[in-house]
C-alpha cells in the first residue's frame, strides 16, 4: 500500500512540504531580503498582518467578492454553455472549439492582451465605446472599473473549464428520467429544475470547491492586469503576500500573511463541501 | 383523431406560439454570442501578429498586414529553443504526474484506514496553500539540490503541483470502477499490483487520457514557475513571450506573433482531444 504512494509522496515532501516550511518557518524570524537576521520573533509578523488595515480592509474583501463573484459567474455561464453544447445542433463542434480557445492561451499572454484592450488611449473597447458615442472610460486607473475587469479576465478564462466539466457530467446523466419527464409532459425548466440540477449536483459541488480554491489565491492575472493598483486597490491576498515578500523586501511577513491566507481558505473550503455535500443530501 | 397523433406531446408554451421557430433562432443567436465572447480575445491576438511593429497603436484602423512578425520571431534562436524546451517540459510533465498519480489515487479509492486518510487530508491542506507561499523557498531547494535551470528543476515541482488535483480526481475514476473484477482477478492468482495494472487501469484510461490533456495544456501555458526557476539554460515560451513586452520595448507584434504560433500545438491536442476529454471527465 504504501509502496503506491511512495512516488507521489516522495515528490511532494521535497517539492512542496520542504519549500511550504521553509517558509512557516521565516514567518516566525525577523527575516528580511536584505537583512537576513534570522531571529525568532514569535508571532510578531502575524500580528502585523493581522492589524494592518490595508489587509483586512481592503485585500480579505476583495479576495472574498473575488472569489464569490468569479465562481458563481463562470459556473452559471460554463451551466449554460454546458447545456447548449449537450444538444445537437449544425456547427455544435465549431461552437465547442471555440468556447475552449480560453484554455489553450496562456493566461500571462491572455491578461497582457487585455490590458492591452482595456488600455484608456489604444484599447480597441474604448473606441468601440467612442463608436458608440458613449465617453471613453480609463478602466484601469479607478478602483472598481480595474476589479471589473480583472473579473471579467477570470470569467473568462475560467468558463470554459466549467462547461467541460459540467458537459462530461451532463452526458454521463441516464436518458430514462429524462424520457419518462417528456411522456409525462414536463417543460424544458421543470426538467431541468428537478431532474438535471439534482443529478449534476455532485460534479457541480466538486467544481465549485476546487474552483473556489484557485480563485482564493489567483496571481498571474491580477498581476499582469493591475499589479494590484490602483494604490493598491484591487490587491488579492497573494499579490499582499507577494508585494511584501519582494517589493517591501521582508520575506518573513509575506510567509506569515501567505499562512495566514491558506488557514483561512482551508478552513473556508472545508466548510463549503461540507455545507454543499449537505445540501446535496438534503435534495434527495 | 389525428390531432391527438400529431399534437407534439410537450407543450412548448408561450414562445413557440409567438415564433414557431423562434427557439431555434434563440439558440443560434445565443451560440453566437458566446462564441464572439470566448474568441475574440484571440482573435484580436492574431489580428495584431499580422500587422507591422507600429500598427498595434490602430489594429482596428490600419490596412496593411505583414507575415514578417513571424519570420523575425522565427529567426531568434531563444523562440526555437523555448518552443523545444516548453514542448519537452510539458509532455514529460504529463507522463511523470499520471504516473505516480495513478497509483496514488488507486491507493485511496481502494484502501481504508489511518494511512489513506492522513495521505488524502495531507494532499488536500497543500493543495490550499498558494503559490507565492513556497515558490521562493522552492527557488532555494533547487539551488540547494543543484537542478535550478534545468529540466529536472522544473518537471518536479510542476509534478508536485499536480499530484494533489490529480489524486484527487484519479480517486473519483477508480470510485467508479466496480472493484469486484479486481477481487475476481486476484481469485484467480493475480496479485494486487497485477490486477491494478490489468483489470483496474485499462478501465480508467478514458478518464487518464483526459487528464493527460488538461496536464499538458496546463503546463504549456504555464508562467509563474517558469519564470522563478528557469534562467538562460532553460527558455520557457510563457517566459519568452512575456518578456517581449515591459517597461522599456512594447513589440507587441514579435509577443502576438509568438503566442499565435504557441496556441498552434496547443489548438492540435484541443481539436483532437476534446472528444477524449468529454468522454473521460465523467467523475
Amino acid at each position: 500500500m504504501l509502496a503506491l504512494i511512495a512516488p507521489a509522496a516522495l515528490v511532494l515532501v521535497l517539492f512542496q512540504i520542504v519549500p511550504i516550511l521553509t517558509g512557516l518557518n521565516a514567518s516566525f524570524r525577523d527575516w528580511t531580503l536584505y537583512d537576513p537576521k534570522r531571529t525568532w520573533v514569535g508571532l510578531a509578523n502575524y500580528m502585523h498582518v493581522l492589524r494592518d488595515s490595508e489587509f483586512l480592509e481592503i485585500v480579505l474583501p476583495n479576495t472574498f467578492g473575488f472569489m464569490i463573484a468569479s465562481v458563481v459567474c463562470s459556473l452559471l455561464l460554463g451551466l449554460l454553455i454546458a447545456l447548449m453544447l449537450n444538444r445537437r445542433f449544425p456547427g455544435r463542434w465549431l461552437v465547442q472549439t471555440l468556447v475552449l480557445l480560453p484554455l489553450m492561451v496562456a493566461p500571462v499572454i491572455a491578461a497582457i492582451m487585455i490590458r492591452w484592450m482595456f488600455n484608456d488611449q489604444f484599447g480597441v473597447v474604448n473606441a468601440v465605446l467612442e463608436a458608440l458615442g458613449i465617453a471613453p472610460i480609463s478602466w484601469l486607473t479607478q478602483r472598481w472599473t480595474a476589479f471589473l475587469v480583472i473579473l471579467l479576465t477570470d470569467v473568462w478564462l475560467w468558463t470554459p473549464w466549467f462547461a467541460l466539466i459540467l458537459l462530461a457530467g451532463l452526458q454521463s446523466l441516464p436518458p430514462e428520467p429524462f424520457e419518462a419527464a417528456q411522456i409525462d409532459a414536463a417543460g424544458a425548466w421543470r426538467t431541468f429544475r428537478y431532474i438535471t440540477l439534482p443529478m449534476l449536483r455532485p460534479v457541480i459541488v466538486v467544481c465549485v470547491v476546487i474552483r473556489s480554491i484557485d480563485a482564493f489565491r489567483t496571481f498571474d492575472i491580477v498581476w499582469t492586469i493591475s499589479g494590484g493598483g490602483p494604490a493598491r486597490a484591487t490587491e488579492l491576498f497573494s499579490i499582499y503576500a507577494y508585494v511584501e515578500s519582494f517589493q517591501f523586501l521582508n520575506l518573513a511577513r509575506g510567509s506569515a500573511a501567505a499562512a495566514i491566507g491558506a488557514v483561512i481558505i482551508v478552513v473556508f473550503a472545508f466548510i463549503l463541501y461540507r455545507l454543499l455535500n449537505r445540501l446535496v443530501e438534503a435534495s434527495r | 383523431m389525428t390531432s391527438i397523433a400529431i399534437a407534439p406531446v410537450r407543450a412548448d408554451g408561450f414562445f413557440s406560439a409567438l415564433a414557431p421557430r423562434g427557439k431555434a433562432v434563440l439558440l443560434a443567436l445565443a451560440a453566437l454570442a458566446v462564441c464572439l465572447l470566448f474568441s475574440f480575445p484571440v482573435l484580436w491576438l492574431m489580428l495584431t501578429s499580422l500587422r507591422p511593429g507600429t500598427g498595434v497603436y490602430y489594429v482596428h484602423r490600419g490596412t496593411e498586414f505583414t507575415i514578417d512578425n513571424f519570420h523575425e520571431v522565427l529567426a531568434q534562436e531563444i523562440v526555437l529553443k523555448a518552443l523545444f524546451n516548453s514542448f519537452m517540459i510539458s509532455t514529460l510533465a504529463t507522463v511523470l504526474s499520471l504516473g505516480i498519480t495513478a497509483t496514488s489515487g488507486y491507493m485511496l479509492s481502494r484502501f481504508k484506514g489511518p494511512i489513506p486518510n492522513a495521505w488524502f487530508s495531507s494532499i488536500y491542506i497543500f493543495r490550499c496553500v498558494p503559490y507565492v507561499a513556497w515558490v521562493l523557498p522552492l527557488y532555494f531547494v533547487t539551488q540547494q539540490l543543484h537542478i535550478f535551470d534545468s529540466y529536472w528543476g522544473l518537471l518536479l515541482p510542476h509534478v508536485a503541483v499536480h499530484i494533489c488535483f490529480f489524486s484527487w480526481i484519479m480517486k473519483g475514476f477508480f470510485d467508479g470502477i466496480d472493484p469486484s473484477m479486481e477481487y475476481a482477478a486476484m481469485v484467480d492468482g493475480c496479485s494486487r499490483w497485477g490486477a491494478f495494472w490489468r483489470v483496474a487501469m485499462p478501465a480508467a484510461i478514458p478518464g487518464l487520457t483526459a487528464l493527460a490533456i488538461l496536464c499538458w495544456l496546463y503546463t504549456w501555458n504555464e508562467f509563474l514557475f517558469a519564470l522563478i526557476l528557469t534562467a538562460h539554460e532553460t527558455p520557457i515560451l510563457t517566459v519568452v513571450m512575456a518578456q517581449f513586452v515591459h517597461e522599456l520595448g512594447m513589440e507587441w507584434h514579435l509577443m502576438s506573433a509568438t503566442a499565435v504560433i504557441a496556441l498552434v500545438p496547443a489548438l492540435i491536442v484541443t481539436l483532437f482531444g476534446q472528444r477524449y476529454v468529454i468522454r473521460g471527465l465523467r467523475v
